[in-house]
Order: C-alpha cells, then structure tokens, then sequence
C-alpha cells in the first residue's frame, strides 16, 4: 500500500486563498481549517477549504467535533471528504508544527491516511510582496509509517495564478468578508462556506 | 411542566438583570504576546504592547464601535470618538489607530483641538505604531512625548516597548527591571514580561512570570483567563481547568467562564468530566437565556457521549438533549435555514434524534 509519501497533492486556487484570507483576517492568534478534497490516482486534490477557528481555544473539543461532523456531513453529499488540516501560528517565525495541530492532524489521519497538513510560512507570505513565486505558502506535512509528521515538497497550487490573485485580494482587504466556524458558532447566520467569498 | 428549570431554553427568566456580556463579544484586548503580524505588507516584526487584557465587549459597545468605525473609514468624521473608544474598551484595532490618529497629529488644527488630550493621542498612536511596526513613527511620537514630559515614567514604558518592538530583549528586560525597581507594582509593566517570554516563544517563562504576576494581582482577571488560554494551547488542560475554576468563584455570573469550563472538562473527557460539563453548559444556557449555540451544542455532545460510555440514555440526558436540540433547530429554522437539515443531519449522528 502507498503510503504518504508518494502522493503530489494539488490545492485548488480558492481553497488555498480562503485559508489564507483567514489567517490574515486574524494576524494574531492561531488559525486552522480543514482541507476537503479527492483522491484520485497517485494525486490527492484539495478542491475546498473550510476555515476553523481563530479564537485562543482552538485546543478545545466541543466546537472541533461540531464542526468536523457538520462538514464531514455536508461534503461527503458530494463524494468529497476531509484530506487535510492547515494551521496557522500564533508567531510569525514559529515554523513548528505544535501538538494541539499534531492531534488533529493524527485523527485526520486515521479516516484519511494520505492526509496532508498545511502549516502556514509567514516569511514567504511577506516575500510574495518582492519577489513573483508561484509555489504555495505553505509547508507540506504528511505522516510516514513511524507515525511522525515530515515535512514534504509535494504541493502545487492547481491555478500557477493563485499568489497573484492572493496578493489583489490583501491589497483589497478582502479578508473582512471571510467567515469561519467560530464566527458562525457566534452568529449562526453566517455562512462558513463562504459561498459568496468569491462571486 | 419542566422537571429541571434550570435547563429550560425557553426560559425568559433571565436573573441577570441587564443582558450579560455576549460571549461572541470576547474581543482580545493587546494580548500579552503581539505575535508576529503575518500580513504580506512590510512588518517582518511586531512589537508586544500593552496589556495583556482579554477585554468582554458588550454587545451594545460592540455595535458601537462598529457604527464609528465604519463612518470614520468612510471619511464621515467621528475620528477621535472612534479613538477613544477603542482606547476606553482597550481593544486592538492598531492598523485603523495609527491611519486615523495619525491623520488627526499631521493636521496642527486638529491637534492644537484636542488640548491636553493631544498627549493622551500621541501616546495611543505610538503604541499602535508599535504594533504595525512602523518604527518610525513610533520614534517621532515618543520623542514629542519626551520633550513634553521629561523623566516621566509612562515614556520611560513607552521607551521600553519600543525597544521590544526592535527585538532587543536583553535591552527591554534591562528598561523593564530598572522600572520596577522604582514602582515594583506597576501592572503593565509586570504584564510586559510576560509579553516578552511569549513573544520570544519561551511559552513556559510567560507562564513562570504570569503565576509570579498572579500572586500579587489575584484579582485580575483577565490575567487568569490569559493563562487558561496558554494552557490550553500547551494541551494543560486540568491547569486550565483550576484557572476557570477561580474565575467562577470570583465571578459566577459571567457565563463566559461556565462555557470556557465546560469545553475544558468536555476535552479532559471521562464519565465525571462529561457530567460537570453537561452542569457548565446548562448554567451558560440559563445565563445566556437560552442563546448560547455553544452551549447548545455542547448539551448534545455531552449527552451523545455520555450515552457512550453508559452504554444508554437515561431519562433526564434524554430530555435535555432534546431540548437543546429544539432550541437549536428553532434557531436555524430562524437566522440559517440553508443550514437546517445539516444540523438535522448532525444531531441524529449524535443520536440526539
């Protein structure tokens, strides 16, 4: 059997901008989302995103297992399941990947076993100002059979135009318009699909 | 006739008399650590400002704000009410701060309007400007402060953060010491060390400094939720635990802690846990009057794993997850219909229906 390191995996231009959006929105706590997708062949494709939480309680149970369960329940209508995790930290030059995100990731794992997870590089982001660079943001993680998280090279934004559209939308500031499950927890009237994020 | 009032959602027996503090409401105030902005803009660095204080916004100051906030970004004037509202909520708004305190400190007329309050402005920018990193500007302000108010002790911090801002921590730990040394219970101070030991990502100094801090302060607050929060980003989940539970004691009617306390013990897990938090999330949802969704949810989940482990559902679990489960799907129904059969869907998973 395959295991993960033999996958590529291919984020779609608006799962990857959403997350990001989302980390922008709040620069000063800790993000994560969930990464819904396919596999299809030797290539697992992250076609939608769904923003988590922000608030400081992101290690908490409760709203995880809610939010889990509703888009679990809601994607796999459309024969979509949760591939991934991404994370955001709390500092700018923190480029670990901390336990709170290692448990998620692991019980993603366990339903998923090519499960990627995204961690969020901060310098790279702030580079994208100066220097024109196609490749994601972020850093690949996939589990081995030995149980650890490493780092891996095997991500492409499906879209070679993502980072440009990305850099439009930071200087429109178009982050105010992103909801994630926090916030519908808070207001269930908003929408953490973000089905009008990009019309 | 409902065996368990305290339980029922529909209650309009609210015992708080004015409504309480929304728990959406939690609004940061300048966090201990000012993390590193990761926006794509030139900040490569953030300063840690102020306090270390998780402010609860009410609902009506929230609404507030927002009003003043987007009438200013509309250049419909009301920029210095906005300001000092964010200064008086002591919220972290430091982009929005510096753009319009700073259009106000360029403009002579404006400044001279302000009176003495001018100082109170330049000292609120230069925090902001911290923030942003805008070094610079931050220099300016403080310098006009220095002049204006030699050897005084709030520039003398204003000093310090900016040296922290810069990243010199040795330097700013100096400042800081040699501050106290003169006023040993400055809060702001002793919060900015803790700042400093976050920002550094020595997760475990803030804590060492923040326990020293609690020591003296035990009644703040805001300091106990701050070191809940690290905590349980550390997975410390039974020292989070102790921190809500002193918060309940000290104030038991800010529903807040209860729903904070119930997540906690949810996620220690175990029978005795998932029964005190079943309590927690009906104490939220009779202080909330029954509109709290978190809380809600966290009935059924209680319930659903409780049922779990029990291998069955009593009578009262039975009746109370499905109250909540009314409560929440009236709720949909009301403000997210699109939503309905998703929550639907997600309660009979948890076996509630």
């Amino acid at each position: 059997m395959n295991n993960g390191g033999e996958f590529r995996y291919v984020i779609d231009q608006n799962a990857y901008i959403k997350l990001i959006l989302h980390a922008l929105k709040h620069k000063t706590s800790s993000v994560n989302g969930v990464l819904i997708g396919r596999l299809s062949g030797d290539v697992v494709e992250i076609t939608e995103s769904v923003p988590l939480f922000h608030c400081s309680q992101i290690g908490l149970l409760p709203p995880l297992e809610i939010a889990l369960i509703m888009i679990e329940e809601y994607y796999s209508a459309q024969g979509l399941s949760i591939v991934g995790y991404f994370h955001a930290n709390e500092r700018f030059d923190d480029l670990e990947l901390g336990t709170v995100a290692k448990n998620i990731a692991d019980h993603i794992y366990r339903y998923f076993p090519q499960a990627a997870v995204l961690l969020l590089d901060n310098k790279k982001l702030g580079a994208l100002r100066n220097k024109k660079d196609t490749a994601p943001v972020m850093q690949l993680y996939t589990r081995d059979s030995s149980r650890n998280w490493n780092v891996a090279n095997r991500i492409t934004t499906k879209e070679p135009s993502a980072n440009i559209l990305l850099m439009d939308f930071t200087s429109s500031e178009k982050w105010n318009d992103i909801v994630d499950f926090d916030d519908h927890l808070d207001d269930i009237s908003k929408d953490w699909l973000n089905s009008e994020l990009f019309k | 006739m409902k065996k368990s009032p305290s339980i029922d959602p529909h209650s309009s027996l609210l015992r708080v008399r004015q409504s309480p503090p929304c728990f959406k409401n939690l609004t940061v105030v300048l966090r201990p650590q000012l993390p590193r902005q990761r926006s794509s803009r030139s900040q490569l660095k953030v300063a840690e400002i102020s306090n270390l204080k998780i402010k609860m916004v009410s609902k009506t100051e929230e609404s507030q704000l927002q009003q003043l906030e987007n009438q200013v970004e509309n250049r419909g004037g009301g920029a210095w009410e906005y300001l000092s509202l964010v200064r008086k909520l002591k919220l972290r708004r430091s982009d929005k701060v510096l753009k319009h305190g700073l259009t106000i400190l360029n403009d002579p007329k404006k400044r001279s309007a302000l009176g003495p309050d001018e100082w109170t402005l330049y000292e609120q920018v230069a925090i902001a400007a911290l923030d942003c990193q805008c070094l610079e500007v931050a220099k300016d302000c403080i310098k006009v402060l220095q002049k204006k108010f030699p050897d005084s002790k709030r520039v003398g911090r204003l000093e310090a953060m900016l040296l922290e801002a810069k990243g010199s921590w040795a330097e700013a730990e100096k400042a800081y010491s040699s501050l106290l040394e003169d006023n040993p219970l400055d809060q702001v101070i002793s919060m900015r060390r803790v700042a400093m030991a976050k920002a550094q990502g020595d997760i475990l100094g803030a804590i060492e400094w923040l326990n020293k801090y609690l020591e003296i302060f035990m009644a703040d607050h805001d300091a106990w939720r701050e070191l809940a929060e690290i905590y349980v980003s550390l997975q410390m989940y039974k020292q989070a635990a102790f921190c809500y539970e002193e918060l309940i004691l000290a104030q038991p009617m800010i529903p807040l802690y209860h729903l904070a306390y119930a997540d906690v013990i949810y996620t220690i897990g175990g029978l005795e846990n998932l029964q005190t938090a079943k309590k927690y999330y009906a104490s939220t949802i009779e202080l909330t009057g029954g509109k709290n969704t978190r809380a809600l949810f966290g009935i059924c989940l209680c319930t659903s794993a409780i049922a779990q482990l029990t291998k069955g559902r009593n009578n009262e679990d039975k009746e109370i997850s499905g109250l909540a489960a009314a409560a929440l799907e009236k709720d949909y129904k009301q403000s997210s219909s699109s939503k309905l059969s998703l929550l639907s869907s997600t309660l009979r998973s948890l076996k509630i229906q």
